[in-house]
């Protein structure tokens, strides 16, 4: 130990706390996605609903299925952020505040380009669809990592399978019952098992919102 | 104070503890960024070696191949021996950033692989989803860094990704690439290695 103080001025109890904090904040960051677990499962629905909408319906407004579906969505998860915020009972850590970074930017990133490939009408292409289950992958991942969560990491495995198997299939068909497979079904599947999980790593206290 | 001790079990003293450590965390992230900006620079000169390749060059179909497997060659040895030299600063956040371009970048090889190997390199608007990736990359590490520079970055990849939806003949889709490339990322690989050269330049102290 005396070479570490002897390094760079580091002792081992500062080290010791440094590592307790670290773990800390990962538990917390944790439980903090599952607080708000509950926005997976709302986009689940979302993301079903607009394609049964665009797939069962196409004539009463198909058109529109997804721009409506997508807004009420932003507004649903806003006015529930909002409701959330006003619950004292959950403070914010650093890890917590960098998994919220990554899903704020990814939200961000997806919204704008979600928005751009409808008015331009290149929504049709696979590339368009691959690309977003590209980065929904890319953001579960990253937030594995944050966390150390392999059940997380699992997630963002499946999703980029399913943006490469949309190249390989190669086939309206099949890119349409990947989207639902993904967009849908994992997103809320994932979702629930996050918010199961909450209330064992301790319920609110230490959590953020 | 007392509040904040009856609702998380959180002291004060801890609080400082702790926004110290975050400060100090962030510095050191940014500095770890400036200091591998040459890293933003390579990647730049790669893309346009790629698309000069591509444009003026036979064998076009091993354009991209061929030069990320040389940059990721070049990229790989310089960063190993830069490794030697300086040590590694861990802290969380430096892992946080690592994970974050390792995940980006991973995430984008495949989706390259993928496009290519499936024969949709044709469908021009895959670069924009590229051009998107990146700005997430860069807009991650700006939120997690508080930077606004590369936040800067963010938004000109982000620009251009868009724009590229608008605008799709085969020029004006390289010429939008090649914007970003050089202003999101050798414009911005420069001046982070401007930065770590007068950080480096400044007695240790007056470093924030």
């Amino acid at each position: 130990m005396a070479e570490f103080e002897r390094e760079d001025g580091v002792t081992r109890d500062n080290l010791v706390q440094r590592v307790a904090l670290m773990e800390a904040m990962i538990a917390e960051g944790r439980q903090y996605t599952g607080h708000n677990a509950w926005i997976f499962v709302l986009w689940g629905l979302v993301d079903l609903t607009a394609w049964a909408w665009q797939n069962y319906s196409p004539h009463t407004g198909g058109p529109w299925a997804w721009p409506i579906c997508l807004i009420t969505g932003v507004v649903l998860t806003l006015a529930g952020k909002a409701m959330q915020k006003s619950d004292k009972g959950y403070s914010r850590n650093d890890v917590c505040s960098r998994v919220m970074g990554v899903w704020g930017m990814m939200g961000l990133a997806m919204g704008i380009y979600v928005a751009c490939a409808i008015l331009t009408h290149f929504s049709w292409q696979y590339s368009y669809v691959a690309a977003l289950l590209m980065m929904l992958g890319m953001a579960h991942a990253i937030s594995a990592m944050f966390l150390r969560w392999k059940m997380q990491g699992l997630v963002a495995a499946v999703y980029w399978a399913g943006g490469v198997a949309i190249f390989v299939c190669n086939s309206w068909r099949a890119t349409n019952a990947i989207m639902l497979i993904e967009m849908g079904i994992v997103m809320v599947l994932f979702g629930l098992y996050a918010m199961w999980r909450e209330p064992r790593g301790g319920g609110k206290q230490g959590a953020c919102a | 104070m007392t509040y904040i001790e009856r609702d998380g079990g959180t002291t004060r003293d801890e609080l400082v503890q702790r926004v110290a450590l975050m400060e100090e965390m962030i510095a050191e992230g940014r500095q770890s960024t400036a200091r591998y900006g040459w890293m933003f620079v390579l990647w730049g000169l790669t893309y346009f070696a790629a698309i000069a390749w591509t444009v003026y060059l036979p064998y076009t179909e091993w354009a991209w191949p061929a030069c990320i497997a040389a940059c990721s060659v070049v990229f790989g040895i310089v960063r190993s021996r830069q490794s030697c030299v300086e040590g590694q600063i861990d802290n969380l956040r430096r892992h946080s950033l690592d994970a974050v371009w390792q995940v980006i970048g991973g995430g984008i090889i495949l989706y390259l692989i993928a496009v290519i190997a499936s024969g949709h390199g044709k469908e021009p608007e895959y670069l924009a989803a590229v051009l998107f990736f990146n700005g997430l990359a860069n807009g991650v590490s700006a939120r997690i860094l508080r930077w606004w520079p590369q936040g800067v970055a963010a938004a000109i990849w982000w620009g251009c990704g868009t724009t590229m939806l608008l605008f799709t003949t085969r020029t004006e889709i390289l010429t939008l690439f090649l914007m970003a490339t050089f202003f999101g990322m050798i414009v911005f690989g420069l001046y982070a290695m401007m930065l770590e050269n007068h950080m480096s330049s400044m007695v240790p102290g007056e470093q924030q």
